[in-house]
């Protein structure tokens, strides 16, 4: 039984996970502030592959879309490294459910990405 | 710049209110940015879903090292939330504003009474119970099952944690400890905002010009606020919060209305 350590592991890496999120948001939000861009001037759509060009043009949008996708992705990681160490100690029935989790993710993506175009 | 700042503000006060009355703080996001801001609802519910992840999982990772989170029970839970904030954030896109502008009122309505009935009640409170992790047995996980998928929807719907349905359900359905549900509630609030939450932002309605400055201000705030607890007067905080609620039910409804 992995017990208290693997669950103290786990809530490490969310928080640590959670101030590298909060990071990229606040450089987001002082470049915002600093270009004099309004929250209501509206931002480009969500495109994955522009984040590179954006980041390296140190553009406020590119460190907010990274922000948000590491906020988002930090529930998501927990359950992946959680279903691993499962794996790892035979607990299958719980290797299920964590797969299960990102399973349901991922239709909810791939129906809203089918949907959008 | 201005607007940047005050929705900063507003996203703290958003999260010292939440953090001190044990809420996530979507239920008062989603008012801020429509009432205040005039954002469209569904773009508010989805900067509220980001929001409400970054608290959740910077309070779930520390109640996980504290051995006060149920893992295994969030997970086993999460998967049903999942599976609910899956069909509410698609379901989301197919009604009216308008009526989840009713929905939203309807919910805020409903938890300014809640809030109302337990400053009345007197006596001991019937499961209150603090206990460890390891010192009580789950049971009737069928109702869990069902509670959950449940919360799962209504956090999609109306961008909040869903925390006031997973903690009565665990604590009084499933016998859990209440300090054990509040924690195992708050690691369940992540996935099952995020389930939605990619739903959102797949589909457009998460502007990360508004999710910054708020998702940044609800989580200082949310920080702020489990500082300062011990040494804030409820009673007061609690009253002026209702109010808040009760007037975020009416402007809804107003809403809704049309």
């Amino acid at each position: 039984m992995k017990g208290y350590g693997f669950d103290a592991r786990i809530g490490r890496l969310m928080i640590v996970m959670t101030y590298i999120a909060v990071g990229l948001l606040v450089v987001g939000v002082v470049l915002m502030l600093a270009n004099g861009i309004s929250p209501l001037d509206g931002a480009p759509t969500f495109d994955i592959h522009a984040i590179p060009d954006a980041l390296k043009a140190g553009a406020p949008v590119g460190f907010l879309w990274l922000g948000l996708i590491a906020v988002i992705a930090t529930p998501l990681v927990r359950v992946a490294v959680s279903a691993v160490g499962f794996a790892r100690e035979g607990q299958w029935r719980m290797v299920a459910i964590g797969a299960g989790i990102l399973l349901v993710i991922a239709v909810g993506i791939a129906s809203s990405l089918v949907l959008e175009h | 710049m201005i607007v940047g700042v005050l929705m900063l503000v507003g996203g703290a006060a958003a999260g010292v209110f939440g953090s001190l009355l044990g809420l996530g703080g979507g239920v008062l996001i989603v008012p801020l940015l429509t009432l205040g801001f005039g954002l469209p609802l569904r773009e508010a519910v989805g900067v509220s879903l980001v929001s409400v992840i970054m608290t959740s999982s910077a309070a779930a990772g520390v109640y996980l090292e504290r051995h006060v989170a149920n893992l295994r029970l969030g997970m086993s839970l999460e998967l049903f939330t999942a599976f609910g904030a899956l069909i509410g954030g698609s379901v989301a896109f197919l009604l009216d504003e308008r009526l989840l502008a009713l929905l939203f009122a309807v919910l805020s309505g409903y938890i300014a009474l809640t809030m109302i009935r337990r400053r009345t009640e007197t006596g001991p409170q019937p499961t209150g119970g603090e206990g460890e992790p390891d010192g009580y047995v789950v049971h009737d996980m069928p109702k869990g099952i069902v509670g959950a998928t449940f919360a799962g929807i209504i956090s999609a719907l109306l961008g909040v944690g869903g925390g006031i349905v997973k903690v009565p359900l665990m604590n009084l359905v499933m016998g859990v400890p209440l300090r054990v549900a509040t924690a195992t509630s708050n690691l369940m609030i992540g996935i099952t905002a995020a389930a939605s939450a990619v739903i959102y932002l797949s589909r457009g309605e998460i502007d990360p010009y508004v999710a910054g400055p708020t998702a940044i201000g609800v989580f200082l705030g949310a920080t702020l606020g489990s500082r300062i607890a011990p040494r804030v007067d409820l009673r007061y905080l609690r009253a002026a919060f209702v109010v808040v609620l009760v007037y975020t039910s009416f402007e809804m409804l107003m809403k809704a209305i049309g």
